[in-house]
């Protein structure tokens, strides 16, 4: 009676704890999908009583807040959104918790996530350390009027032969490039900005070209002459085909551009199709249209992969609840919810919803974008190595080394990295 | 006379000169905080529709008043506790030689570091104390930001003419703290204003400090409004909005403080 | 040396007293986090593994000697500082020349120059890249407009160090202002009186007395110009991160990548460590020179 009468009392007691108001804090980045899920919170404040302060920071400071936070034995976020280049570092590191059990008993279902999400950011060396939150993996952004209208349809047929429509391989597409640019307009508008913009714009050019990052031994081969030519015409498409300056544009600086309407194509993550027809910051609104980046052949393509990852950190306060927090954010309804208000989807179910698709007739688009995207190599040094890598890519740029110089170097630091790493023998 | 006059235009010239090159950008930004987006970097530059919904949306969807709040706070509160400590240090190094250089040195060495490397150690002590480092903390650590510069700054107005002026004093029975404080602090005020003022705005501008050791209700407004910079762009617009929101009240509070910069930038005007 | 005076031990212990609420002050805050520094520069401490079990003596301070990408880094600070130091100092001290002598309108003036001081260096950085957008922005456009080329502000190499030069001066100028018009106030009026009666010239005026007056206030006005120069990271972040190429790597920026991005926090150390004795060694010159005026 007495056993009874206590555990029961302790129930209560836990009970009571629990919903007492208990507090989730998650650092995120202003991403539109941020949004959304703010707009979705009560909902599940209501339904468990456990408040979530969402703290918004800028991508550029989100590293360096949370380094010492995971570095120290108990930080003050509950759950964190991983970028998918920090996830090797943080793996290494052991600053996230390993979800498998949890999904296991809660029964959580993965399967619904497009595969290359979980590589990238769900699943490291067979353990689940995180559920693909958001994707942002690059495109082609172009200009459907431009690509209708009957003066330059003409034109293009007597200059080239060809029709003038959708680019299906890399050279179709720099043959566009050239030819739009003309009358104070340019083909294309480049992110050359040190060092995330350039290098993951070029690592799109990259697989355009059929070249690859390493082998399958973690040996750099991003310097092979697909990669050397792929610089090439990054730095031909920069300096001649685009606007004065590009090479220090970030993704604000080259969107403006484009959505201004003087250049007819801009390579970038998929999240701006929807910032082309926002009427408050784009002169094109219903007239730019995203696709993969076409590769060598119609059948490949150059895209490159991106996405964020929600985890729970080691030193996180209240894991259980961050815990109950992700369930309820990566639910079907809830991520269906968040795709219906224009968040980026990381899970077929939602890619080939019907009202989803109804309301958003590009996710079909962004559906084959993904799927045939390439990843960037991700380990431990990832950021020191894109780092570098938009260094040397800048240096070429700016004419102070030749492609094949920058790349050399780049390729000579990383197979220096990924021997540190121990993955490359 | 006419020279005079001449003299007067020139000088008028270079300030209205140097104050138009101040406050071009700034007006440029007034009239983008008036528009959106698109007519912020449409060329030639239209008119557009002009409205205050730019600043409207900075007050209600960002949390634009809790870190204008904290940004306050933490600078009228960091000047407010380091001035005194600092003028005091000054004045003994000044006065006395106390520690000599080698003790000026020490201190002012510690704002010669990187704070990127001071950080992450300063972060964990936080931690330890406190168990979610927040506005206190950034508040200590702009303390000791400001300390060295103030202190350094001031030196050089305890100077001679001040030390005569306490000798008269003390030889009329003051003890060396009421010379200090009745004699030697009226007397070098332009200093001490300009060295409080200073402090205050490197508290008000400093980002590294109030990012790591904040949180999310001790937002400052140097990493609120960094967050403007979203992975979709820069909410230019917004952006110029809050920018002129934060300015003004601290330039409209300023005037306040005009009874002793004008006494201070007064005593010049005998050259 | 006479025995030690009443007076001069009391004076001693006041001046103490006077120090110590600053002193504990700093201490209590900075004092572990300089000293942990220090002492990790001498480890191999990686935040991906932190841990003191690879003791590297001075291997840290040797890479960094020997790294290329840092010393190019220094070189460009140094330019930079120069460049940004310079240039303000003359510009604020003939503003605060003309903003002391200036009749009406002071408090006008003054609160204009003080706008750029209170928007923080990421506002100022991301508003100027607004404007200097080569295609987009009013600069260009106003150029244009009498007929020259669109500038490639932030684009070209060399380009990119002007411009960062030029809006860390629209930022920063009004800092030199502040300091020298304060210590222009506190200058004694006799020396002036004396100086006009004997019939000096304004040009007389200023060199013989208001210069070396003033070389107190200015030397130290130079000095923290100079530690906040070199320490110039958020502008460089915003509008160029170092870029194009490495025309723009100021060191602080680059030791910020060496212990956030790289996580090679013994390093970062290290080239801190170096950083702290070239600004030491600055500041001694300058502070003995300080001495001498006011013995």
């Amino acid at each position: 009676m007495k056993k009874y009468m206590l555990s029961s009392l302790s129930a209560l007691a836990l009970t009571a704890v629990a919903a007492h108001a208990e507090t989730v804090n998650i650092l995120m980045e202003a991403v539109p999908d941020t949004t959304y899920i703010q707009e979705l919170l009560p909902e599940f404040e209501e339904a468990t009583g456990i408040d979530v302060n969402l703290e918004v920071v800028n991508y550029a400071e989100m590293h360096t807040k949370l380094v010492p936070q995971l570095v120290s034995n108990s930080g003050s976020y509950s759950a964190i959104v991983v970028d998918f280049y920090w996830v090797g570092e943080f793996f290494k590191a052991g600053w996230m918790q390993p979800l498998d059990d949890r999904i296991a008993a809660d029964g959580f279902d993965t399967s619904v996530y497009v595969p290359a999400m979980m590589d990238l950011v769900g699943q490291v060396e067979g353990t689940t350390y995180m559920l693909p939150f958001y994707n942002y993996a690059m495109g082609l952004l172009y200009r459907t009027d431009l690509l209708e209208d009957e003066a330059n349809k003409t034109a293009y047929m007597d200059a080239f032969g060809t029709e003038l429509k959708k680019p299906e391989t890399w050279d179709e597409y720099l043959q566009q490039v050239r030819f739009f640019t003309k009358d104070g307009s340019y083909g294309v508008v480049n992110q050359g900005l040190r060092p995330d913009p350039i290098a993951m714009e070029w690592s799109n050019y990259l697989f355009a070209k059929g070249g690859e990052f390493i082998d399958d031994g973690w040996h750099a081969t991003f310097n092979s002459p697909e990669g050397v030519a792929a610089l090439e015409d990054y730095i031909t498409n920069l300096n001649d085909y685009g606007p004065v300056g590009a090479a220090s544009f970030s993704f604000d600086e080259a969107f403006n551009v484009f959505s201004q309407g003087q250049a007819y194509s801009y390579i970038t993550y998929n999240f701006f199709r929807a910032a082309v027809d926002d009427a408050s910051g784009s002169a094109i609104v219903g007239k730019g249209e995203i696709m993969g980046v076409p590769g060598q052949t119609p059948e490949e393509g150059g895209s490159l992969n991106g996405a964020w990852g929600w985890a729970i950190p080691k030193s996180s306060p209240n894991p259980d609840a961050a815990w109950e927090f992700l369930k309820w954010v990566e639910s079907p309804e809830i991520a269906k919810k968040r795709a219906l208000l224009g968040g980026s989807a990381t899970r077929l179910d939602v890619f080939d919803d019907a009202e989803v698709i109804a309301k958003y007739p590009q996710t079909t688009a962004l559906k084959e974008l993904l799927l045939g995207s390439h990843n960037f190599p991700t380990f431990t040094y990832t950021p020191q190595f894109v780092e570098v890598l938009g260094r040397e890519l800048s240096l070429a740029v700016s004419g102070e080394k030749s492609a094949q110089e920058a790349l050399d170097a780049a390729a000579a630091e990383f197979d220096e990295l990924a021997i540190k790493d121990g993955r490359q023998e | 006379m006419k020279l005079a006059r001449l003299d007067g235009l020139v000088r008028h010239l270079i300030l209205a000169g140097f104050s138009a090159s101040i406050a071009l950008p700034l007006l440029w930004v007034l009239r983008v905080s008036l528009t959106d987006k698109l007519t912020a970097y449409r060329l030639p530059p239209e008119i557009g529709q002009i409205g205050l919904h730019n600043f409207v949306e900075v007050l209600t969807q960002y949390d634009f008043t809790r870190w204008f709040g904290n940004s306050v706070f933490v600078a009228v509160l960091a000047t407010a506790i380091s001035l005194p400590a600092a003028a005091m240090m000054a004045y003994a190094t000044a006065r006395y030689r106390t520690g000599g250089w080698p003790l000026m040195m020490m201190v002012l060495s510690s704002q010669m570091i990187p704070p990127i490397v001071l950080v992450l150690p300063m972060f964990l002590v936080f931690t330890t104390l406190m168990p979610v480092p927040g506005i206190i903390a950034i508040t200590i650590a702009h303390v000791a930001i400001n300390l060295p510069f103030m202190a350094w700054i001031m030196i050089s107005f305890f100077d001679e003419d001040t030390r005569s002026l306490e000798e008269a004093a003390r030889c009329d029975g003051a003890t060396r703290w009421q010379a200090f404080t009745r004699v030697t602090i009226p007397v070098a005020m332009p200093g001490i204003i300009a060295a409080g003022l200073l402090g205050f705005i490197l508290s008000w501008n400093e980002f590294l400090y109030a990012l790591i050791l904040g949180n999310h209700s001790s937002q400052t407004l140097a990493v609120g409004l960094a967050s403007l910079e979203t992975h979709a762009g820069v909410n230019i617009a917004p952006l110029a909005a809050a920018t002129l929101l934060a300015l003004a009240p601290v330039l409209i509070l300023l005037p306040f403080l005009q009874k002793y910069l004008i006494k201070g930038l007064s005593l010049g005007a005998l050259k | 040396m006479a025995h030690v005076t009443t007076m001069e031990r009391e004076n001693r212990r006041f001046g103490w007293l006077l120090t110590a609420p600053g002193l504990v002050l700093l201490a209590a805050v900075v004092l572990f986090p300089i000293v942990w520094a220090g002492i990790t520069s001498f480890f191999n401490y990686s935040l991906i593994f932190p841990g003191y079990d690879d003791f590297a003596g001075l291997g840290n301070y040797a890479k960094a000697a020997d790294d290329g990408e840092f010393l190019h880094s220094a070189w460009i600070t140094l330019l930079f500082v120069v460049a940004v130091v310079g240039i303000q100092f003359v510009a604020g001290f003939v503003v605060a020349l003309m903003l002391n002598d200036a009749r009406r309108g002071k408090t006008v003036y003054y609160l204009i120059l003080l706008c750029p001081l209170l928007i923080n260096p990421v506002v100022v950085g991301l508003m100027w890249r607004m404007i200097l957008h080569p295609t987009l922005g009013i600069v260009n456009w106003l150029l244009g407009s009498v007929g020259i080329e669109p500038v490639n502000w932030l684009g070209a190499p060399d380009m990119a160090f002007w411009t960062v030069v030029l809006v860390d001066i629209w930022h920063q100028v009004s800092f030199m202002v502040v300091l020298l018009l304060a210590g222009l106030s506190a200058l004694p009026a006799e020396p002036y009186e004396a100086a006009r009666v004997d019939g000096a010239t304004p040009f007389q005026r200023f060199w013989h007395i208001t210069l070396p007056m003033m070389k107190p206030v200015i030397v130290v006005t130079l000095l923290i110009r100079m530690i906040f120069a070199i320490k110039t990271y958020d502008i460089i972040y915003i509008m160029t991160r170092g870029g194009p190429g490495v025309a723009t790597d100021l060191i602080s920026y680059f030791i910020y990548r060496r212990a956030f991005v790289s996580l090679d926090l013994g390093e970062a150390c290290a080239m801190a460590a170096m950083l702290l004795i070239v600004i030491a060694g600055l500041t001694a010159v300058l502070w003995r020179s300080m001495r001498q005026v006011q013995d």
